[in-house]
């Protein structure tokens, strides 16, 4: 027998008795003590005990809030068993602080509802701080993957903007559709065999096309043609008359090689940038530029360029029947702006050498359109006022030679050089 | 797909957002999803309007209806090179008018290259009971008239900025319309007036501001009563003083000492007009502090400023005339380990010879010794491939670099080739890189470079650059996120523009003047993007004068959502649907 046990179970059970302790009741029922000196650093608590007696037993628990679980409660006491010591520097708060908050963000967000429904605003700013530091620096995206959130605004609450992202999973359809797509086409190529399904897609797009251009205002373009999606990774939406349409028909070239290209941001859609405009912000993630160089053969006739054309017309239903794959879902087809980068073929349109594919795209167009077109091409280059077959020769014997700057005469004597402020950007 | 549960305590973001100020995070926030949009913008305190033409007023109020504070810019950046002609707009009287009403409690204007009339401010002062910062930069078009209605009304101003406005400047008396009851005043910029101001009244109403950190004199303010100023404001952590000259008195410099030995909070000095280089030990006292220094008007040479800048070790901001010379920048390299940015402005732009010699090894020196370099303005008249590539590998963390080289298209001075390498190093090696000014001789290649490069690039200027489209093109598809776009003097057309129409949607302005851009494209833009607003500017008379393929001569294109404007001069058309039709 050891009388040392007894007397300091003795001891603290007196020490128990000087304690005095708040009876707490949490969502799930259960009852717990809580040291009063700890439970009173939270306003609720504190008011529940002064204006309406409650907590001195048992009986009379403190009910708390639905959003304070026990798992809560017990980080809540913790952070009040800390700061409730009075003679604590600020230095070691600020350090309690710190390793207090790291938890997970389900956690987090669970704490902040806690402590606010309990009004502890000390913890409520630490953990908003901590909250807020979480969503700095983080696209909308990202955000509402985290703390997942609905993706439920419109297009006007945005102030017209309009989403760019290759993240979505339309877009992701799209390049999946386009993908399979090219696969088609270049083992169409193989067989050397006119796939009746594909033809009449093909055709279907190019007379879709060719309506458009017959009928149209000159307004922009939108299409989907196989041929021209062939080759090309996403570009830019070119803005052009049905002249240039035609110009870029005719030198559409279907490289296989570049067939199996991703075609990352094909249908990104158009950037948002309302909200830009009220920011500092520089630019939004515009669709990925993989720049890849390919040699290129000699050009012949014309540029080749392969690229959809896009239109702004908001009725997109020629979007749809252009596009040639009857799987894309036509709401898809309206919201989406498509967004295809012109880069390699603009690249191809000014690089010194150019390639051509192996497929004769002659073959597909009625020879009197090719002629009209041909006229066309003649009249844009000459109305763009650049020696397009010439300065391509030109291009191609000079190669990586600096060739002299080309500047625009005009009235006030620019070319001058000096302002009357130094000429040099700053 | 599994959907999980909100998560967010929403009853506690708007306390969240109280903590998230930043520009960016907020449109972020505002894009999550509709009850973020409508909390966050209930509660937005602060809007930045890069381009006071991309919006409205109107819709602006109509959706933050409690803002405290707004900023806003006017003209391109290319107006600080007179490219922009006098006229053009940027008046800033509608956006206040509407301000005035939406929002009694307004409390900071802050306007960047506008044009501000006394009217906006005498409107401004008797309109927002609590207002308390007015920043005026590189503004124009007001008088001391609409400063005094600020001073007499503005009862809690706290700031006063007029930093490189041009101000009218009939009469010096505005500054005695602040009541002697006015003793909010922290910050007051006065660098930019011509005229005298009333020094007794300057000297008050100094003396009973308590909380006034930064006083920026002008160049009418003589030194020798620099020291009342100071001894009445020992708080001062930002002074710039007026004309840095006078009689060489031992009194007036011992009592000028003693005044800045008794300034222990001053960590930045500028000023220093038409400096005496025997006053100048009298700053040595704050040297030791000193974080940012601006003598880019001080006509002090090499020894002195050696001298001085020796003295000062903690320097983080340094902008200077080119007579530091080569020698100088490398005792800089030695001496001031923090620096972060260097900006060295030509004493002589304009003059053939050079006077002075600095050289690309200035700024050699000092990417090398200068481990936190990030900002770089640096004006010289010959630079190598060689020297760049050795800046960009010295330091690979600028985000800022802006080279002028003050002969257009001048080449690599040892191999006289063009610096495509040495800028295709810079951006290449700067993987941050977010401004960029180009100069001396270049080709397509360096647009190349640029475009596979500067992935992080937001601001871009360029000069007698290039050779073809191709390098306008590599930018535009290449620079994922280009802002502004600046372009004088280079071979760039059609084609790179109607190609790339859609990326001018994704950034704020381009600005091309005296390229080759014809009406033609102007229009096809226009009429094709309803939300860009291209404008072409042509004082040479109405474009549909000329030819279709005619270049015009200048041209700026920014995206807006407020439709083209209604404010033009004679000389400006806006290429929408309308105009087009006019025009054909």
């Amino acid at each position: 027998m050891r009388n040392y046990s007894k007397d300091s179970n003795h001891a603290a059970i007196c020490c128990q008795m000087m304690k005095s302790y708040i009876w707490i009741q949490t969502t799930d029922g259960a009852i717990q003590q809580v040291e009063q000196e700890v439970a009173m650093f939270c306003p609720m608590i504190c008011q529940e005990v002064i204006q309406k007696g409650m907590g001195s037993s048992k009986n009379c628990a403190i009910s708390l809030p639905q959003r304070v679980s026990p798992a809560m409660l017990s980080l809540i006491i913790d952070y009040c068993r800390f700061h409730q010591v009075a003679g604590r520097s600020n230095k070691e708060r600020k350090s309690f602080d710190e390793k207090f908050v790291r938890m997970d963000t389900k956690r987090l967000c669970e704490l902040t509802s806690a402590a606010d429904s309990l009004q502890l605003k000390p913890l409520v700013d630490l953990t908003s701080r901590a909250l807020a530091r979480i969503i700095e620096g983080k696209t909308p995206e990202e955000i509402r993957e985290i703390f997942h959130l609905p993706d439920d605004l419109t297009e006007e609450e945005k102030l017209e903007p309009l989403k760019n992202t290759t993240d979505d999973p339309r877009i992701r359809l799209l390049n999946r559709l386009y993908a399979k797509k090219r696969k088609e086409l270049k083992e169409r190529e193989k067989l050397k065999d006119v796939d009746a399904e594909e033809e009449h897609v093909d055709d279907r797009s190019v007379d879709d096309l060719l309506s458009f251009i017959n009928g149209g205002d000159g307004g922009m373009l939108k299409c989907c043609s196989t041929r021209l999606l062939g080759s090309r990774k996403s570009g830019q939406e070119i803005l052009c008359s049905p002249m240039i349409v035609s110009f870029l028909l005719v030198v559409s070239d279907l490289d296989d090689n570049k067939c199996e290209e991703e075609c990352e941001s094909l249908a990104g859609l158009k950037p948002y940038w309302g909200q830009e405009i009220f920011s500092d912000s520089k630019g939004i993630k515009t669709s990925k530029n993989k720049k890849k160089h390919k040699k290129r053969k000699d050009l012949q006739k014309c540029a080749p360029s392969n690229e959809a054309i896009e239109t702004h017309k908001k009725e997109s239903n020629a979007a749809s029947s252009l596009c040639h794959n009857a799987e894309v879902d036509h709401e898809l087809q309206s919201s989406l702006g498509e967004k295809l980068k012109l880069q390699d073929v603009a690249g191809e349109i000014f690089a010194p050498t150019v390639e051509f594919d192996d497929v004769d795209i002659d073959d597909e167009i009625d020879p009197a359109l090719k002629e009209e077109i041909d006229r066309e091409v003649e009249d844009f280059a000459r109305i763009l006022n650049s020696d397009w077959p010439e300065r391509m020769q030109e291009l191609l014997s000079l190669g990586q030679e600096r060739r002299p700057a080309h500047l625009s005469v005009n009235g006030n004597g620019a070319l001058k050089g000096h302002a009357s402020m130094p000429s040099f950007p700053l | 797909m599994l959907r999980k549960a909100n998560s967010f305590p929403e009853e506690v973001l708007e306390h969240v957002l109280s903590f998230i100020t930043n520009d960016k995070d907020r449109n972020a926030v505002s894009l999550v999803c509709k009850s973020w949009y409508e909390i966050e913008r209930w509660c937005r305190k602060r809007i930045f309007v890069g381009n006071c033409y991309a919006v409205r007023p109107e819709m602006v109020i109509r959706r933050f209806p409690e803002l405290r504070s707004v900023e806003l810019k006017g003209k391109p950046h290319f107006a600080d090179f007179n490219l922009v002609p006098d006229g053009w707009g940027g008046c800033v009287y509608p956006w206040i008018a509407s301000l005035a009403t939406a929002y009694p409690w307004l409390e900071e204007i802050r306007l960047k290259r506008m044009v501000v009339s006394d009217e906006s401010l005498k409107v401004i002062a008797k309109s927002f009971k609590n207002f308390k910062v007015l920043v005026l930069s590189s503004c124009e078009g007001f008088s001391t008239d609409g400063l005094a209605a600020v001073a007499a009304n503005c009862r809690n101003l706290r700031g006063l900025d007029l930093r490189e406005s041009e101000v009218d400047d009939p009469s010096g008396q505005w500054l005695s319309r602040f009541p002697d009851s006015f003793t909010s005043l922290a910050s007051l910029n006065i660098s930019c007036l011509g005229a005298e101001v009333s020094f007794s009244a300057l000297e008050r109403l100094v003396g009973r501001c308590p909380d006034l950190k930064t006083l920026r004199l002008n160049h009418a303010v003589p030194l020798d009563k620099l020291a009342n100023l100071l001894r009445g404001a020992p708080q001062l952590v930002e002074l710039g003083t007026g004309a840095y000259s006078a009689e060489l008195q031992p009194d007036v410099f011992s009592n000028l000492a003693g005044a800045f030995s008794g300034c222990k909070e001053l960590r930045s000095l500028s000023g220093f007009w038409n400096v005496f280089p025997g006053y100048l030990p009298a700053v040595y006292p704050v040297c030791s502090g000193l974080t940012s220094l601006n003598l880019r008007y001080a006509n002090i040479q090499g020894a002195d400023l050696i001298k001085l800048v020796s003295q000062c070790p903690s320097l983080q901001r340094l902008w200077v005339l080119d007579y530091i010379e080569d020698i100088g920048l490398e005792a800089i390299a030695a001496c001031c380990k923090d620096l972060t940015e260097l900006r060295v402005f030509p004493s002589n732009p304009y003059g053939a010879e050079n006077n002075v010699s600095l050289t690309e090894r200035g700024l050699v020196s000092v990417s090398d010794g200068c481990p936190k370099l990030q900002s770089v303005l640096y004006f010289c008249r010959q630079m190598t491939n060689a020297a760049l590539v050795t800046i960009a590998k010295n330091r690979p963390s600028m985000t800022c670099f802006r080279l002028c080289i003050i002969e257009p298209r001048a080449p690599d001075y040892q191999t006289l080739q063009p610096l495509d390498l040495g800028f295709g190093a810079i951006v290449e090696n700067n993987k941050d890189l977010r401004r960029l000014s180009l100069s001396g001789l270049l080709t397509d290649r360096v647009f190349e470079y640029i475009g596979t490069y500067a992935k992080k690039l937001e601001m871009l200027s360029v000069a007698f650059a290039g050779d073809s489209d191709l390098g306008l093109h590599h930018v535009l598809s290449g620079c994922e996120k280009l802002c502004k776009l600046e372009i004088r003097d280079c071979p760039f057309g059609d084609k790179a523009l109607l190609v790339n129409a859609a990326k001018l949607e994704t950034m704020r302005s381009l600005w091309m003047s005296s390229c080759s851009v014809s009406f033609r494209a102007c229009k096809l833009l226009g009429q094709k993007m309803p939300r860009l607003n291209v404008e072409v500017i042509d004082e040479r008379g109405p474009p549909d004068l000329r030819p279709e393929s005619c270049p015009v001569e200048k041209l700026y294109i920014y995206r807006t959502i407020a439709g083209p404007r209604f404010d033009m001069p004679g000389f400006v058309w806006t290429m929408d649907e309308d105009s087009v039709l006019r025009f054909s």
